[in-house]
């Protein structure tokens, strides 16, 4: 099946894009392996989305993807694993070895989370080790867990695992703490954390699941560990860019580069929204910003090659 | 047909989407809130050998986390 336009992405982004073009009557594919990525994950409410004083993450996503299904557009529930130019066309590839062929892209996938890379880590994933607080935070009732990352989205999702678990040790790379005030307040108020600085992490230990986890302390030099059932991750993301490479320009941070007027990218017919572009506010709300925005450039790159 | 157990927590966007999937394609399963029920989670944790979610079984089979092309040959699910 041919399409003018396919949106690859299901969150905030790809989700708007798709609401745009369906409503500019542009014949066209969303495919996504989940509705919502990031912010279906969101340890806290989300309270700058104008129009929603205080809603959850999966909340929001869910009233997004309901307003998109009641526009007219296909939808195709799968992972991307390659998209490539064939003559005048882009062809997009998927796990399940099906193939869609189209004028125009907007990537839109997001983020993932970025690993630790420390020795352990894979090794341990669901067996203790987790990338998503929301999901797996309730298994570890009445433990102690570390929360890698003493940022923002470190210091939301221990909030959010005070109200589950035990203790919670917060541990962070640098010398001192870069979350908002107003979140060391909250963690302070749990009374269930321990804040540790200057942690080089070093290794996740255990048998079937982790037991602790060993550091350096980076001022001290002395090796170090804490007992621990549980480790979240919140160290960062990195953009999901794989199925886009050879394709676009990128940037040294993976980014894919925009013009920040139209976010076209270096390839005519290809457009990037959201945390795939080099865009700098990594907001729900600019996400969605720049799904109109890619929407509206790509409808007018298809009338264009039409009224060739 | 199939016996489907899927051990899920509210707040797993997975677990919902493995959920609404099994419900689009008419499979009727048995659902579990291990955030809720200890005995439940000690049961997922020793078939599984996971502490993550979702697990599904089926019909003695653990499929971990929403893994759509395992899950969907098992229960001959057509795409």
């Amino acid at each position: 099946m041919k399409y003018d336009l396919i949106i690859i992405g299901g969150g905030p982004a790809g989700i708007s894009a798709g609401i745009y073009i369906a409503r500019l009557g542009v014949n066209a594919l969303l495919i996504t392996k989940e509705f919502g990525g990031q912010i279906g994950k969101k340890a806290v409410d989300i309270e700058n989305y104008p129009g929603f004083s205080k809603i959850s993450g999966p909340d929001l996503i869910k009233k997004m993807e309901e307003h998109l299904k009641s526009n007219k557009i296909d939808i195709e529930m799968n992972e991307v694993l390659r998209v490539e130019k064939r003559d005048e066309n882009f062809v997009v590839l998927t796990k399940t070895k099906k193939e869609f062929e189209a004028t125009s892209i907007i990537f839109a996938s997001g983020a993932d989370p970025r690993p630790l890379e420390v020795p352990g880590e894979k090794e341990y994933i669901g067996k203790g080790v987790s990338y998503c607080a929301l999901c797996d935070g309730p298994i570890f009732a009445n433990k102690t867990v570390a929360v890698i990352g003493g940022g923002n989205a470190g210091f939301e999702t221990a909030i959010f695992l005070s109200k589950i678990v035990k203790k919670i040790y917060i541990l962070e790379f640098g010398s001192e703490i870069k979350a908002f005030e107003s979140n060391q307040k909250l963690v302070n108020q749990t009374g269930k954390a321990e804040i540790i600085t200057n942690v080089k992490l070093k290794e996740i230990h255990g048998k079937d699941f982790v037991e602790y986890v060993t550091y350096e302390d980076k001022e001290t030099k002395e090796e170090k560990s804490v007992e621990v059932q549980g480790v979240f991750v919140e160290v960062g993301y990195m953009p999901a860019t794989s199925y886009a490479k050879g394709l676009v320009n990128f940037n040294e941070r993976d980014e894919i580069k925009v013009k920040p007027e139209t976010c076209e990218t270096s390839t005519p017919g290809i457009f990037a929204a959201g945390d795939m572009n080099e865009g700098v506010f990594k907001q729900v709300v600019t996400a969605a910003g720049e799904g109109a925005k890619t929407a509206l450039a790509a409808h007018n790159y298809i009338q264009r090659l039409k009224s060739k | 047909m199939a016996k489907v157990k899927v051990y899920s927590t509210p707040s797993c966007p997975y677990c919902v989407t493995l959920k609404e999937y099994l419900k689009d394609n008419n499979i009727a399963f048995e659902g579990v809130d291990v955030s809720q029920d200890k005995v439940q989670l000690d049961d997922m944790i020793k078939k599984s050998g996971q502490m993550g979610v979702p697990v599904v079984d089926i019909d003695g089979e653990i499929i971990i986390g929403f893994d759509k092309i395992k899950i969907a040959n098992l229960l001959n699910i057509k795409d």
